[in-house]
């Protein structure tokens, strides 16, 4: 062969190669092409072509046909082959570290995710401060730091490795495939709430997104700790050792429950979202350095009494996002419509007067047989509940009571855990969100039994609220570089168990564990009152192990937060004045309680008609009122 | 010398192109860019850029064989320009023209790179909309006309991909195609050159098919266009205004070569072989960092 021939030849039989490998990708090509619809909602949306399945579709205002995928899973919706669709796509749409593309993209929920971010649902600042101020580490249970510096930690600190291994797997900056037990299954980030679970058996089922987030959403996360979400169904945890020969109830991640009295509201059929707002639980923006912070509704919100902030027009509330809900409910107000808010001006939007409901919407509850001045609808079904409001009666005005939260006395039972032991197994593996694999090192959590009962009473920003026991612990970090704790701090906490009825008055003003003394026996008729506790301290016999307090202690016992502490002296023996006179005087409306103290002066005086001895603590006070 | 200034003069002759083959398969390659251009043109829409793209790379029968035969074709333009310039270099060719005609020749290399770039930025994916704001920011900085230049070349911003396609099309086809009919005295390739182009454009269109970016926003690591990996791991180093002053000083060396001779166009050469090296090194660092 000449070398004049030699280059095209070289060239053709390289063209015809050419010619033949593209033969077989236009093949490909061409039967790669899906047969489905190649746009949605106005844009072209290729990955519909392929993905025609309707259970592919999350359904609602997130209908494939109406939103496609990009907009949430990312990829490429032009692209007309798998891998080039798929590339730089988002399974977890929601998670945070991607929520500004997807849910938070522009012309979406941009305001809603910033905000979320924000919240403490994603920070967790809360947690992480009492976490190491429990430890030692710190000197006061307040924090900058967040569940993103915690879970990027190279050297995480004793308390930050607790977190990691037992806490951080309900944190908002996790991923799903990022967790355990009961939260497991659903999605990250937005997703957590807005993405419910997928639907067993089905072959590629996309879970529904909606704004209407049922509750066993909030169940996952929020059965666990204060256990908030099992108390407001009346479920009540116990250890495998508490549960009846006959069998118990079961969580859908196996734990042990008992049914005891539901939340009211609970029973009413309400869902979680009914009462908590937007802000409750995305956030407003700012990032608040505990729970009670964040959340912003009030019993008072509904059922009043509400100050000047709490009602105004409607148009006077600076809420866009409520706004924006009513509108795409297609729901209208006036701009002069009473309205209600939470603390921070955040409307109820779900909450109106019952006047401007449609007459047959205007409910009236059986107890009273009249339309309550409100009406709250159920943002899940619609339900219209009417909202009765606080009477002006004699319990609600009775002396001595004007500091008391609405959750002290209407809150039936709490979750009292006070025999939980940490402690740091070196040898063990354990999961650890923050790295996202197992690790060496693992933290065990022990507790005998899981307890339930009527909460304490606690004082928080000169407020008596109800609390349990937090923090009854004791801990040994020394495997994991820390040292050994022992703490005994409770916690305030709104137990989600209310009900109608109160609890009597007994349960306070005679009841050890109210006024945060532990389970032990109260003795008021002796020449001192006296509490023999049912399981003593090991450093104070006097003061229970499951208490909070001694009894008329020099100064109250600090709770998990700076501004929370147990009753003090003066405020116990305030209470305790009250039991001698309750078997015979049980209620509110008695004569002796309109003035408690003139009643008390006249106990002491010749010519009472009271044939009751008080003993001689009770005239000792009664004298030095 | 007579015979010598005569073939650079008509290098297109047969002896020219026996002389300097690599420039008769420039123009070559330069046809069928041009006419695979002008077959994808109706299928590409500046507005819809990346949809079109994606539609011709997987939508329709073929298209994206005729896109890949469009863009190897300029790539073989691109080098073969390179090769025949150095050919030129070596064997002293720009000494045998006149240097008007040089200067002017010596065009044809940045004017295919715009070409080629602007090819780059019709993508409309990720990489192309990163490097159109890279290369508007790179002429805003040269002094009194950038942004005019800028402008005129690529739009206004937020204006789209219209102007760039119309660039591409017009502008970085005709003048490169006036320049070469100046220096090649002629407007058509020859037979074998065209040929041959086609036929190597065919073989690795089929085999190596043109990639394409993802959609803006869902990808990290970002690179322009191979040719000019150069420039974008030299703005790792140096301020902005070095991308278009260290290649404007290249290229103006390059043209002094018509006039230098001995010594001066000894380091004029070590000049521009050390131009060529930095080059190489910047884009070796770049990947590196992107790995």
């Amino acid at each position: 062969m000449t070398r004049q021939f030699r280059l095209p030849i070289v060239l053709v039989t390289a063209a015809c190669f050419g010619l033949a490998v593209a033969w077989f990708r236009e093949d490909l090509r061409e039967a790669g092409t899906g047969e489905g619809p190649d746009r949605a909602g106005g844009h072209t949306e290729r990955c519909l072509t392929c993905h025609i399945r309707p259970d592919e579709s999350p359904g609602g205002a997130h209908r494939a046909e109406a939103v496609g995928c990009e907009p949430c899973h990312l990829g490429n919706p032009l692209a007309f082959d798998r891998q080039r669709a798929h590339a730089g796509m988002e399974r977890d749409p929601g998670a945070l570290d991607t929520v500004q593309r997807t849910c938070g993209r522009a012309g979406c929920h941009p305001r809603e995710a910033a905000r979320v971010a924000t919240s403490l649902m994603a920070t967790g600042r809360g947690l992480i401060a009492v976490d190491r101020w429990v430890f030692g580490e710190t000197i006061a249970p307040d924090g900058q730091d967040t569940f993103a510096d915690l879970l990027a930690s190279r050297t995480p600190s004793p308390a930050d490795d607790h977190l990691r291994r037992l806490c951080a797997g309900c944190h908002l900056r996790t991923r799903g495939n990022n967790r355990d037990d009961d939260v497991s299954g659903i999605g990250s980030g937005c997703g957590a709430c807005h993405s419910t679970r997928k639907e067993p058996l089905s072959i590629r089922p996309h879970p529904p997104v909606e704004a209407r987030v049922p509750d066993q959403q909030c169940r996952g996360c929020h059965g666990r700790s204060g256990r908030i979400s099992l108390s407001y169904q009346g479920l009540a945890e116990i250890r495998e050792s508490q549960a009846p020969p006959e069998g118990t109830l079961r969580l859908p991640d196996g734990r042990p429950v008992v049914q005891l009295k539901p939340d009211v509201h609970g029973e009413k059929k309400m869902a979680c979202i009914d009462c908590h707002l937007h802000s409750d639980l995305m956030g407003d923006g700012v990032s608040y350095p505990h729970q009670e912070q964040q959340v912003t509704i009030t019993c008072e919100t509904c059922h009043g009494p509400v100050d000047e902030a709490g009602e105004m027009p409607f148009a006077s509330f600076p809420d866009p996002i409520s706004r924006d809900m009513l509108r795409l409910r297609g729901l209208a107000r006036l701009p002069l419509d009473p309205a209600r808010g939470g603390r921070t001006r955040i409307l109820a939007w779900n909450l109106q007067p019952t006047g401007l409901l449609p007459p047959a919407e205007r409910l009236r509850p059986e107890a009273t047989g009249m339309t309550a001045p409100w009406t709250l609808t159920g943002k899940l079904d619609g339900r219209p509940h009417p909202v009765r409001q606080t009477p002006v009666d004699a319990n609600h005005r009775l002396s001595g009571h004007q500091r008391l939260s609405c959750q002290a006395c209407h809150s039936a039972w709490a979750p009292r855990c006070t025999t939980c032991h940490t402690r740091y197994d070196a040898t063990g593996r354990q999961w650890d969100f923050g790295t996202g694999k197992v690790e060496e090192g693992r933290w065990i959590e022990e507790a005998q039994t899981y307890e339930f009962g009527e909460p304490t009473l606690a004082i928080r920003d000169q407020r008596v609220v109800p609390a349990i026991p937090g923090m009854i612990v004791t801990g040994d970090a020394t495997a994991a570089g820390g040292g050994r704790f022992s703490r005994r701090l409770y916690a305030a906490l709104d137990p989600h168990t209310t009900r109608k009825e109160s609890r009597t008055c007994a349960s306070c003003h005679l009841s050890s564990q109210a006024l945060g003394l532990g389970a032990g026996i109260l003795n008021l008729a002796s020449d001192e009152p006296v509490f023999v506790p049912d399981h003593p301290g090991p450093d104070d016999p006097a003061t229970a192990s499951d208490g909070w307090v001694g009894l008329f202690p020099t100064e109250a016992a600090p709770g998990t937060r700076l501004n929370l502490r147990s009753l003090d002296a003066t405020e116990q023996l305030r209470v305790l004045r009250v039991g001698p006179c309750l078997g015979c005087h049980p209620k509110s409306i008695d004569p002796i309680y309109l003035d408690f103290q003139g009643s008390v002066v006249k106990l002491g005086s010749p010519g009472t008609r009271c044939p009751f001895t008080p003993p001689p603590w009770v005239k000792n006070i009664f004298q030095t009122p | 010398m007579h015979e010598a200034v005569s073939q650079g003069h008509d290098p297109m002759n047969s002896a020219g192109a026996e002389r300097y083959p690599f420039g008769a398969v420039s123009l070559g390659f330069l046809a069928v860019t041009a006419l695979s251009g002008v077959a994808l043109a109706p299928l590409y829409r500046p507005e819809a850029a990346l949809e079109s793209v994606e539609a011709i790379q997987g939508g329709l029968a073929w298209a994206w064989m005729l896109r890949g035969v469009h863009a190897y074709s300029a790539v073989g333009f691109l080098l073969a320009t390179g090769v025949h310039l150095v050919d030129v270099v070596w064997k002293g060719g720009q000494l045998r023209m006149p240097a008007a005609v040089w200067w002017r020749s010596i065009l044809l290399l940045p004017l295919a790179l715009a070409g080629m770039l602007t090819g780059f930025l019709l993508r409309g994916d990720a990489e192309a909309s990163a490097a159109l704001q890279v290369a508007r920011g790179v002429m805003g900085t040269i002094p009194f006309l950038g942004s005019e230049i800028a402008t005129f070349l690529m739009g206004p911003a937020g204006a789209g991909l219209g102007p760039v396609a119309v660039h591409h099309a017009g502008t970085f086809t005709l003048l490169p195609w006036l320049l070469a009919i100046e220096h090649g005295r002629r407007a058509w390739p020859d037979r074998r050159s065209w040929v041959i182009a086609l036929l190597a454009s065919v073989a690795v269109a089929g085999v190596v098919p043109v990639s394409l970016g993802q959609v803006e926003g869902t990808g990290a690591g970002l690179l322009g266009p191979w040719y000019l990996l150069g420039l974008q791991g030299l703005l790792l180093d140096l301020p902005v205004p070095a991308a278009w002053l260290i290649p404007a000083m290249a290229l103006a060396g390059l043209g002094l070569l018509a006039h230098a001779q001995g010594r001066t166009r000894k380091a004029l050469l070590g000049g521009l072989l050390l131009a060529v090296l930095a080059w190489a090194a910047w884009t070796v660092r770049l990947l590196a960092a992107e790995a």
